[in-house]
């Protein structure tokens, strides 16, 4: 990689001039690479994401600023000028940029964090000393949800730390990092089962289950709950960190989990979508217990009657 | 797991050679991704179409986990190929620089049908047309 500086060049466009402008930077950027930013809508907890085409895309790349001539860049500018006559083409945007070690730039955003009453997450290269009665998990964050740095899953921890009594079978519905069942290992419950509908979040989960010394007591599967779920049976503490629209669509299949006086912590429900939650769970016979709320997030929290 | 979007990044890049310089390194190290976790995935999936440039659509969620998945190459690189040239013309309305036929459009549309937002073939088909025209190949019989 050169060293020194890089000059960002950036180029607001509409849809359909992205292809020939990503044509344009690709030929004069560094290996070729361009980065494409399409605006997007999403709903308050994520859902739905969609590309926005009423608003410009954003157009980038990099060039090392050693190799770079000033009559380079005219050139580009001149090239984009073309372009406009035919679509809309914004002005280019040249910005300085230093070399950075990207490769581990990133790690300044994982610190040890506390999660819970009793719980901390620590990346692979940070130490920490636990106070007694602390558990400490050990997380590389990568390519599944649950890092520790979200409210859902801060949400989930202050719950199971709660409802979990020594000795639990547990059940963790959209496990994706692990965080959740090797939360519930830590703090003492005799065997987790864990489900996610995303191979890379198997994966993830079973490598932090491993890295944590709790793959023992823990079986991770590809999966739901419900018809052709990978467990069957049913836990006295059942996890379902995901989003309001999913813990609908699985409502009936947590409640069958759940054991007769059994618990299901429900997280990830935005505030906005609690009602339609509520009244599903209701509606199954589960019985509402508590919530808890941190920003925007939910988490309920429900039982199973004696004889359900 | 929730997953509230914080970025929604799409790279065109090298397939396997993905590393931490840029345009990944500043494209993604402003959202805290893990960089290496992505650069040896992409890499892994990648490594057959060496040679190509395979775009991937990176999303990014507000605890910084990430997910992609990878598309076809774009429409530029592909007529490139189709007509034999290096790159485009400097200005694509007086120059033409190569010259693809009306079946390599269809089969560029066909191929990238799946990527475009386009109603039907006959929509992929005049988007192709579109960006072979802005970059200063004709389209003949």
């Amino acid at each position: 990689m050169p060293g020194g500086q890089w000059l960002e060049l950036s180029v607001s466009c509409d849809t359909e001039a992205v292809e020939p402008v990503s044509e344009l930077f690709a030929g004069r950027g560094y290996q070729g690479g361009v980065v494409i930013e399409e605006p997007f809508t999403q709903e308050p907890d994520g859902d739905n994401l969609a590309v926005d085409p009423s608003r410009p895309v954003i157009v980038r790349t990099f060039l090392a600023a050693r190799d770079t001539k000033p009559e380079d860049l005219d050139q580009i500018r001149r090239a984009l000028w073309h372009l406009g006559r035919l679509r809309f083409v914004g002005e280019l945007v040249v910005e300085c940029r230093h070399e950075e070690d990207w490769a581990n730039a990133w790690k300044a955003h994982y610190g040890v964090h506390r999660i819970g009453s009793k719980t901390t997450v620590r990346p692979p290269w940070r130490e920490h000393d636990p106070v007694p009665g602390e558990a400490v998990i050990v997380l590389d964050p990568g390519m599944a949800f649950g890092t520790g740095l979200h409210p859902t899953t801060r949400l989930c921890v202050e719950l199971l730390e709660a409802e979990l009594v020594p000795g639990d079978v547990v059940l963790d519905v959209g496990t994706g990092s692990g965080i959740l069942t090797v939360a519930a290992a830590l703090h003492g419950a005799a065997r987790i089962d864990a489900v996610d509908i995303e191979p890379v979040a198997v994966r993830a989960a079973r490598e932090n289950a491993e890295r944590n010394g709790v793959a023992g007591q823990v079986r991770i599967e590809e999966g739901s709950v419900g018809t052709g779920s990978p467990f069957a049976g049913r836990y006295r503490l059942v996890l379902a960190n995901i989003i309001a629209r999913i813990l609908i669509e699985l409502a009936p299949g947590l409640a069958a989990a759940t054991a007769p006086r059994g618990t299901l912590v429900l997280s990830g429900v935005v505030e906005s979508k609690e009602p339609a939650v509520r009244r599903t769970f209701d509606s199954l016979g589960m019985v509402f217990d508590r919530r808890a709320q941190m920003d925007d997030w939910v988490a309920l929290v429900y039982r199973q009657p004696a004889a359900g | 797991m929730a997953k509230r979007v914080r970025a929604y990044v799409k790279l065109q890049i090298p397939a396997g050679k993905a590393t931490p310089a840029p345009p990944i390194g500043p494209a993604l190290g402003q959202h805290g991704v893990a960089i290496m976790n992505f650069c040896k995935e992409y890499n892994e999936r990648t490594s057959a179409m060496a040679g190509q440039i395979i775009p991937v659509v990176i999303t990014v969620y507000e605890d910084r986990s990430f997910s992609f998945v990878t598309k076809t190459p774009p429409a530029a690189d592909l007529l490139r190929r189709a007509a034999g040239i290096d790159k485009g013309a400097g200005n694509p309305r007086t120059e033409r620089v190569g010259k693809v036929s009306e079946d390599q459009v269809r089969e560029i549309a066909e191929l990238k049908m799946k990527d475009l937002n386009a109603i039907d073939l006959t929509g992929a088909v005049k988007q192709i047309e579109g960006t072979a025209k802005s970059m200063g190949i004709e389209i003949g019989a």
